[in-house]
């Protein structure tokens, strides 16, 4: 089954919401991946620093209980949520066919984000921060946050309102979804902790939060990701569009529990890690499912994988997301879990979350939208690929190495008898894939910036085709031709 | 889009998050804002005039609240848990002072209300450090925290734990190192952590 042709009115129709698109989405977009080098350069120091806790005593600033919350804050919200942002301004704009409007109000509070990102990751890193994960600048600090993040949700309603046709894509309901939900876990943890009336609660909302905006955020913006790029670089509609609403509403109505079951053991009635527990276990078939779904659309073009990056990167993005569900519910049952609680596989399965699915699958949406909304085409081929690979070697070293690390710790954690400093002395290793690990992403994401920053101040390559992976450029006009798939 | 439609998903989202919202969130965050101590029956006393758990003057001292601030800001939840799990979950209170004073039979897992004078209760992330639950009765001395703080390798050469120099100034006489407010403040919250305080029996109701 192939798409009807466009007609060169709708062409020109599309044109013009990508140009619309252009300055507020670009100014996310490029911030996004500073803030990006950023956070991968405090996680290498901050991993070098917890294999050599002896370095730089000296200054408070470079202790590893404020280098790797930073590193948390501004990978999160300095990256992951403004690329998130961008990606939903201008999803919403193609799928509800409607030219964004106010772009002078979305770069003021783009600002306004950025002031609130750079604000949680000093005030952390100067000594002002809870160690709650995620959650640790001082109070003054979410407002910034939440209020410009509400801005940006309140532009895009009536877009959605608007709208002309009557189909609701399914791409569509997970980013109102993600954009909804966001604001409300996250005024409601900040409340929850400033209250400070009930102090285990305080912490364990914290868990909650984390594992929230995995489920609730992170997870609808790179599934609605898939969903659109997926079937436009293939040429086919999705699979099954009843398979995919009947997961969305799953994974709508049992991402909120999730999270207590970081705390096995621990200070809360045993309901509380149970339910989380079961619910990550049962958020298992909708993820399936959804990689399921996409994996058959996607069937007999595997030929694509070699020459789009956007289908490279949103592909690998969506195998991530699968491990990670898979290993958050095994993490989750109560015979394996109990065992790696507080290890090193919580910080594989977070960056795996966070770095695996969620940044790979937005780099996929980053390569595809940015040529339309500047005009020009990505400068260079190898660099992109030079992006991927290091990417990819990256997180598979540092889960790799955090999740067996985490399982030897564990299991050495659980050896009573044996003297406390065993599990550090073990587990050492470990820590140094984690750190080389941080490097290479950190040097892939180097040259992501570099041609970001390229694109971003005009100096794309002008020419008819796009830049593909395998092709020297302007060789291929289009890559479905050259994958043979059409005509 | 017809409006009845948008307000179903809307509706659908909302519900989606209001149940986990109520159930899991609120209610017992609420139950547990209005936790009250409860005294100890009649035949239960402890020594020092303590009439209920938990009490508030039993450990804290000095500037304990402070070094609370300080432990948060200098991140030592990232590495150091205060959790200590029943046996079904962890042998955790099986390792020598990890669960309280085994010689007076207090060693136990840790309950909600042995948080209650936190802001914020430092369950943890990651336990690449020692569990500080009850750390205040393997470590009784002042002299030997600050040495901790200040150079942990010289009390376990394979410590993982960075030395916090920068809680301490040089001393102008001789050699040595003074603490700040900041350290002290921290050892006093260090010293103070202990939550073994003996459960009430609580009069079972029958029925």
């Amino acid at each position: 089954m192939t798409l009807p042709e466009l007609t060169p009115e709708e062409i020109e129709e599309r044109v013009t919401i990508d140009r619309s698109t252009r300055y507020p989405v670009m100014f996310f977009f490029t911030s996004a991946a500073a803030w990006l080098l950023v956070a991968t350069l405090l996680g290498f120091i901050s991993s070098l620093k917890l294999r050599l806790p002896g370095l730089w005593d000296d200054f408070s600033v470079l202790g590893y209980g404020r280098l790797f919350p930073a590193h948390l804050n501004a990978l999160v919200y300095g990256w992951g949520m403004q690329a998130g942002v961008g990606v939903i301004l201008w999803l919403m704009a193609r799928l509800t066919r409607t030219q964004l409007s106010n772009r002078a109000g979305i770069l003021v509070v783009g600002h306004i984000w950025n002031a609130g990102v750079t604000f949680a990751v000093l005030t952390v890193l100067i000594g002002y921060g809870n160690s709650l994960p995620l959650l640790d600048f001082p109070k003054w600090v979410w407002p910034f946050l939440s209020i410009s993040y509400l801005l940006i949700v309140v532009g895009i309603i009536p877009m959605f309102c608007k709208r002309r046709e009557s189909l609701v894509y399914v791409s569509e309901m997970y980013l109102i979804g993600a954009a909804l939900w966001f604001p409300w876990i996250f005024i409601t943890a900040n409340i929850i902790i400033g209250k400070g009336t009930a102090p285990v609660m305080a912490s364990g909302v914290g868990a909650w939060y984390i594992t929230n905006l995995i489920y609730f955020w992170m997870a609808p913006v790179a599934i609605a990701v898939a969903y659109y790029i997926v079937p436009k670089i293939a040429g086919r509609p999705i699979y099954s569009h009843p398979l995919a609403q009947a997961s969305f509403w799953l994974l709508a109505f049992l991402a909120g529990w999730t999270g207590f079951s970081r705390f096995m053991g621990g200070p809360f009635p045993a309901w509380m890690p149970a339910v989380s527990g079961a619910a990550t276990i049962f958020i298992l078939l909708a993820v399936l499912t959804t990689f399921f779904n996409l994996m058959a659309t996607l069937k007999g073009c595997s030929k694509l994988w070699e020459l789009s990056p956007s289908l490279r990167f949103t592909a690998f993005g969506m195998l991530m997301l699968a491990l990670y569900a898979v290993l958050a519910a095994f993490s989750s049952t109560y015979s394996f879990g109990r065992d790696i609680q507080f290890s090193h596989f919580l910080v594989g399965l977070d960056t795996l979350a966070i770095y695996g699915f969620f940044s790979m699958t937005l780099f996929g949406a980053i390569y595809f939208i940015v040529p339309r909304i500047t005009g020009a085409e990505w400068p260079s081929g190898k660099r992109i690929r030079t992006h991927f690979w290091y990417s990819t070697y990256g997180i598979i070293t540092l889960v790799v190495s955090m999740l067996i690390g985490g399982i030897a710790q564990g299991g050495n954690l659980a050896q009573w008898d044996q003297t406390f400093s065993t599990s550090f002395v073990n587990s050492a290793a470990y820590v140094v894939g984690r750190a080389l690990a941080w490097a290479m992403i950190s040097f892939s994401n180097l040259s992501f910036l570099y041609q970001l920053t390229l694109m971003f101040i005009g100096k794309g390559r002008k020419s008819e085709g796009p830049t593909l992976i395998h092709a020297n450029p302007g060789e291929a006009g289009s890559a479905k031709i050259a994958a043979g798939l059409q005509e | 889009m017809k409006p009845n439609k948008f307000v179903n998903l809307i509706g659908g989202l909302a519900t989606a998050f209001a149940l986990p919202l109520i159930l899991l969130i609120i209610i017992p965050f609420v139950r547990q804002s209005d936790s009250v101590p409860i005294h100890y029956p009649e035949g239960q006393e402890i020594e020092g005039g303590v009439v209920a758990y938990p009490d508030a003057t039993l450990y804290r001292f000095g500037s304990s609240d402070f070094g609370a601030q300080v432990y948060a800001a200098e991140g030592c939840a990232y590495c150091h848990t205060q959790v200590i799990r029943p046996t079904y979950a962890g042998p955790d209170m099986w390792r020598p002072g990890w669960g309280g004073r085994e010689e007076d039979g207090l060693a136990r897992e840790t309950q909600p209300l042995d948080y209650s004078l936190e802001e914020i209760a430092p369950l943890g992330y990651q336990r690449i450090g020692q569990d500080l639950s009850n750390v205040g009765h393997r470590i009784t001395t002042r002299e030997l925290m600050h040495q901790h703080l200040l150079n942990p390798k010289d009390i376990d050469p394979d410590s993982g734990m960075p030395a916090y120099k920068h809680l301490y100034r040089k001393s102008p006489f001789g050699k040595g190192w003074d603490p700040t407010p900041k350290a002290e403040a921290l050892v006093d919250y260090l010293l103070s952590l202990k939550k073994d305080q003996p459960l009430p029996e609580v009069a079972s109701t029958g029925g």
